[in-house]
């Protein structure tokens, strides 16, 4: 059932649906063009009321995507969301990449897997988001005979029996048929008590099962045996280990060592398929982890990958995604206008000095691929038809948003007792007390509350306590000690997340000059 | 309400269902820190919109599944719940509440572990893709039938966890399986995390999930609050109803924006979530219009006077709001919402016995002054409130256990090593009190300062310290008030006597039962005398006190 992912070309349009489109925007009578940023709103109706656009239903806005924008906007966001898709890295250049080694290397070795039935293994090595996953998917999809892909993940599968079971299931699913039946059949009986079915669907055969026949799972006792039964199948087959260190971490790596013991005594011959193992993981040192007996099995083969190398990659890497053509056929003059004119716009904001910084900081500080991806999809979802053009300052908000979150991000305006906690609580830290209770900073509050000569608006006690609750939930205080039922609330111990600087930003911006004031005092 | 009309998320749901509808990652977190209810309802509204919406081509059939993760405590029902909603699945009590089966019959069910449920998504999308070509070619009979990738791309399934945060307690083994839900089922999906805190707080160790896509929610201005509470007067009541059966009645409608206005207000300082402004507008809205609905039944009435016979639907009076009217309104009831607020804000009372609490008089326009009192309420609602508080419980204790609870709070807070000074006495009748001046704030060591035990919690303390504590208790306060006993000569004696009865021992025993201490070494300990801690607070302490005539603060070794 898990098909290999067809090659999702860019064109989220097919021809039809852009016609329809087009027609759709000839027959309202406003011709499709650029859109201009003093572009006159005669044209754009909707670009003159903004707040009336806010305020239809999405489904009209976006089923009238009558303009290039929109469908740009769609292309740009297909790309950097679907991560099968290859933008291309770098330019070409004289010596090849890192990508492109790891991707020949992938592909010799699964060909001789799938051509020759060799039994191979091997560990696709590489940090997050440097497209692991995609050159494997694209390897596997370009085949031209499909192989049977077993994929585990370690993260699902936290145990070898789990993980047999789910061999067992995909191998149903992919197959239909459940192996190890046959010869037990007769001591069995019924292997699966919820199956009443009196014939038996348990032989080997190739062919898929009609429908009216139930698919069984062989009996967990014998799923262990499963895995030489790989070797006699009728088509090669590829094992995908995702996270393969999590696997290394099950008692005994049993499942490693039966896999890999496999591979090993897959003999190119006419009789066996072959037999591919394929370890993806991030960790380095997972080789490593693997115990004696199970590495002297596994062929020590390490294709590795890596996020571009230098910021130019980067750049050249934002300006592919975002220069994608519009999939629109037959080109038309509108088409080649919007298409220029959206192209000069990138440069532009390619060539900015503030956009410049901001890929250079990020460059500096993370090349994962995913984090760019994060930024272009907010600045690119800021574009609108006031502004249709990619603006720097959008890109530096999402820094904030996608990048590197400030703890303030959500503290803009707190309600007043709550700032007044928040207070007491540095002031607690001040005084030495890494960890507080309620009835500490209630009676801080309330001793500020008597000595302050401005009184700040009068609280109840009941206020003062919701606002802790809040705090509590939203982990802006985390517990020190475990509840107890013996301890009364107000007497938890609480350490608070946001230190001075943050508080004093807080307060900064709530612009209430006794709580400044209240703050400074401390020291 | 439409999503997109909600005030203050317009940016947010503009970008949100952009996102969805074109291709979304595969993992949003969402985090509102504030409003998060009104974040339900927006998100929830967008995504209801948008299966609405007509698919076509580009545009995939989006089904969601909402799942709050503070209600699904084991994995299954997790599983159960967004699969049975993703493909609008309710269980039959008559079919015997079986699950949702596919199709293609394995007898692998899908809610057994993550593994099937992964399985599980994929038939329930092949099922929804098979329902969506079904009404298709019903719609358009004659038409070319969707081609096979195309009918692949029809259907994208959005799964909404809300707290997310609560997975992290609940079930860590689920997390990050969720995040990488998409790559595992290898489908159109999109899983969206809703939560109050931040995505470093609930992120799994490791880095084992790939970072979301964030977007956050704005806090709502005043303004926005304010128009959204306005936005939802309810609006089942037609002109046509009775307008003294409904408070919410259309006519009064024009009075609700300055009402709300008041009461943001007064109250915005305090709390900013707009569910609880909502609940003290509810509380205080039929009390509000009440002077109107009255003078307008009097009305009603010297009409019916005038001319007998009754004709309500051709003449009705009309209630018109007019400037005065208002103003004399708000300065009637602006004191009354800080004390709803007071009230409602910490639940010590819920609105509907508030509201009937505080019911202004009847006929209030007629009175003489009516500007000038609101409070005649007031002592009747404290009241009300006192009797539901721990303190009612208390005061109807006996002698001797309120003493108990003095000294177990006594002894709860004093260091067990100041007893002697504050309650020995020597032969110069001259008690050596506490200590000196308390030191307030940081000390120049930099060692921290001192605080107060009372502000820390009780600590535990055995039973012969509250045995003593008592005789001190006693000893100074309740001797006038026994009986003259001759046979007892040296002085205490007596009191010795008293708290060696087997009702102190009984009393303490039923104070603990009672919750009022609590006893803090298990209860088959052999060795050692029993412990115990206070459970009452210091207010609750000082009200007995006062009650039994002991100066509390001058026994408490870190005075108030």
């Amino acid at each position: 059932m898990k098909e290999p992912k067809t090659p999702r070309g860019r064109t989220l349009l097919t021809k039809p649906a852009v016609e329809v489109i087009i027609r759709a925007s000839s027959k309202t009578g406003t011709p499709v063009r650029h859109i201009p940023v003093e572009h006159t709103s005669d044209d754009f109706p909707r670009a003159q009321s903004p707040v009336s656009q806010v305020a239809q239903p999405i489904y009209t806005r976006l089923s009238r995507a009558s303009n290039y924008l929109d469908i740009q906007k769609r292309v740009i966001l297909q790309t950097l969301n679907q991560p099968t898709l290859s933008p291309p890295f770098t330019e070409p250049s004289a010596e090849p990449s890192t990508e492109d080694v790891a991707r020949k290397q992938l592909n010799d070795l699964i060909h001789g897997t799938v051509a020759r039935g060799e039994g191979n293994s091997c560990l696709l090595l590489g940090p997050r988001g440097s497209g692991k996953s995609m050159i494997l998917d694209q390897t596997l999809a370009a085949l031209a005979a499909k192989p049977i892909i077993l994929r585990l993940s370690g993260f699902v599968q936290t145990s070898d029996k789990l993980a047999l079971r789910e061999i067992a299931l995909q191998l149903l699913l992919q197959t239909g048929s459940s192996f190890l039946v046959e010869e037990d059949e007769p001591l069995l009986g019924q292997p699966n008590a919820e199956n009443d079915d009196d014939e038996n669907p348990f032989l080997v055969q190739t062919t898929v099962p009609k429908d009216d026949q139930p698919l069984c799972l062989p009996p967990s006792s014998q799923l262990h045996a499963l895995i030489p039964i790989l070797l006699t199948l009728k088509k090669p087959v590829i094992v995908i280990l995702d996270a393969i260190d999590l696997f290394a971490m099950h008692p005994r790596q049993s499942l490693l060592y039966c896999l890999l013991d496999t591979v090993q005594s897959c003999h190119a011959s006419q009789e066996n398929r072959g037999i591919a193992v394929i370890g993806v993981t991030t960790r380095i040192d997972t080789i490593q982890l693997l115990e004696k007996r199970v590495k002297s099995r596994f062929s020590g083969r390490t294709i590795r990958t890596a996020p571009p190398s230098c910021l130019d990659d980067w750049l050249g890497l934002a300006r592919n995604t975002l220069q994608l053509p519009i999939p629109i056929e037959g080109e038309d003059h509108d088409t080649r206008k919007w298409q220029q004119q959206w192209n000069s716009s990138v440069e532009d904001f390619l060539d900015h000095g503030e956009v410049l910084d901001v890929f250079n900081d990020t460059f500096s500080i993370t090349k994962d691929v995913k984090v760019l991806q994060r930024l272009l999809t907010r600045t690119v979802l800021r574009l609108n038809y006031n502004e249709p053009h990619l603006m720097p300052k959008h890109l530096i908000s999402s820094v904030d948003s996608q990048r590197t979150r400030p703890s303030t991000l959500h503290l803009n305006s707190l309600s007043y007792p709550t700032i007044c906690l928040l207070i007491a609580s540095v002031h607690t830290y001040a005084a030495g007390h890494n960890s507080f209770t309620f009835e500490m900073l209630f009676e801080n509050f309330r001793d500020q509350l008597r000595s302050s000569t401005s009184a700040p608006v009068q609280v109840n006690g009941g206020h003062i306590g919701m606002a802790y609750d809040g705090l509590k939930s939203t982990k802006a205080f985390v517990a020190t000690t475990a509840p107890s039922s013996s301890l009364a609330e107000g007497y938890v111990r609480h350490r608070s997340t946001l230190d001075r600087d943050v508080v004093k930003k807080i307060v900064e911006k709530s612009g209430q000059v006794h709580l400044k004031k209240w703050l400074i005092k401390g020291g | 309400m439409s999503a997109s009309t909600t005030p203050g998320y317009e940016a947010f749901s503009e970008e949100l269902g952009f996102l969805l509808s074109s291709t979304p990652p595969p993992f949003i977190y969402i985090q509102s820190f504030e409003a998060l209810r009104t974040t339900f309802t927006v998100v929830d509204a967008l995504l209801h919109d948008l299966s609405r919406r007509p698919t076509g081509v580009d545009q995939p059939s989006i089904h969601c599944a909402t799942v709050d993760a503070a209600s699904c405590f084991t994995p299954r029902l997790f599983y159960e719940g967004v699969i049975h909603s993703l493909i609008d699945w309710i269980p039959e009590w008559e079919d015997g509440c079986s699950i949702w089966m596919p199709e293609e019959s394995t007898t692998v069910r899908w809610n057994e572990n993550l593994d099937t449920f992964v399985h599980g998504l994929v038939s329930a999308q092949a099922y929804l893709r098979l329902r969506l070509s079904q009404t298709n070619s019903e719609k358009r009979k004659g038409k070319e039938p969707d081609t096979e990738v195309g009918r692949n791309q029809n259907v994208r399934l959005v799964i909404v966890i809300e707290r997310a945060e609560k997975l992290k307690e609940d079930h860590p083994e689920l997390l990050v399986p969720l995040t990488r839900l998409a790559e595992l089922a290898r489908i159109d999906l999109c899983v969206i995390f809703i939560s109050q805190v931040g995505w470093e707080d609930v992120r799994p160790p490791f880095g084992a999930s790939p970072d979301p896509y964030f977007v956050d929610v704005p806090s709502l201005t005043k303004e926005n609050i304010s128009k959204l509470l306005v936005t939802n007067y309810p609006s089942y009541a037609s002109p046509n109803d009775n307008l003294l059966e409904t408070p919410y009645h259309p006519a009064l409608a024009s009075l609700y924006p300055h009402f709300i206005t008041m009461l943001c207000d007064v109250c915005y300082p305090f709390t900013h979530n707009p569910d609880e402004l909502q609940y003290i507008a509810a509380a205080r809205w039929p009390g509000f219009v009440k002077p109107l609905i009255d003078e307008y039944k009097q009305a009603l009435h010297e009409r019916r006077q005038e001319d007998n016979e009754v004709d309500l639907d051709s003449e009705l009076p009309q209630i018109n709001v007019s400037e005065d009217l208002r103003i004399r309104l708000i300065r009637y009831f602006n004191a009354s919402f800080t004390t709803a607020l007071e009230t409602l804000l910490p639940r010590q009372s819920n609105a509907a016995d508030w509201a009937s609490a505080n019911v202004p008089p009847d006929n209030l326009f007629s009175m003489a002054r009516p500007d000038t009192g609101y409070q005649q309420q007031q002592p009747s609602a404290q009241e009300a409130l006192a009797a539901t508080s721990s303190q009612a419980g208390m005061r109807s204790l006996p002698r001797m256990s309120k003493f108990l609870l003095i000294a177990s709070f006594l002894a709860s807070t004093n260091p067990a090593k100041s007893d002697l000074r504050m309650f020995g006495r020597g032969l110069d009748e001259k008690k050596h009190r506490r200590r000196g001046a308390r030191s307030s704030g940081k000390t120049k060591s930099g060692v921290a300062s001192k605080i107060p035990q009372r502000l820390l919690g009780p600590i535990a303390f055995p039973l012969d310290r509250i045995l003593a504590i008592l005789g001190a208790l006693l000893e100074e306060n309740d001797v006038e008030t026994r009986l003259v006993a001759r046979e007892f000569v040296v002085p205490g004696e007596y009191t010795d006597m008293e708290i060696g009865r087997v009702g102190v021992y009984a009393a303490i025993t039923e104070l603990t039962s009672l919750g009022l201490m609590h006893r803090t070494s298990p209860a088959d300990r052999l060795d050692g005398p029993p412990m115990f801690k206070a459970a009452i607070s210091y207010d609750d302490a000082l009200a007995l006190a006062k009650e039994l005539d002991i100066a509390l603060n001058d026994l408490l070794w870190d005075p108030v």
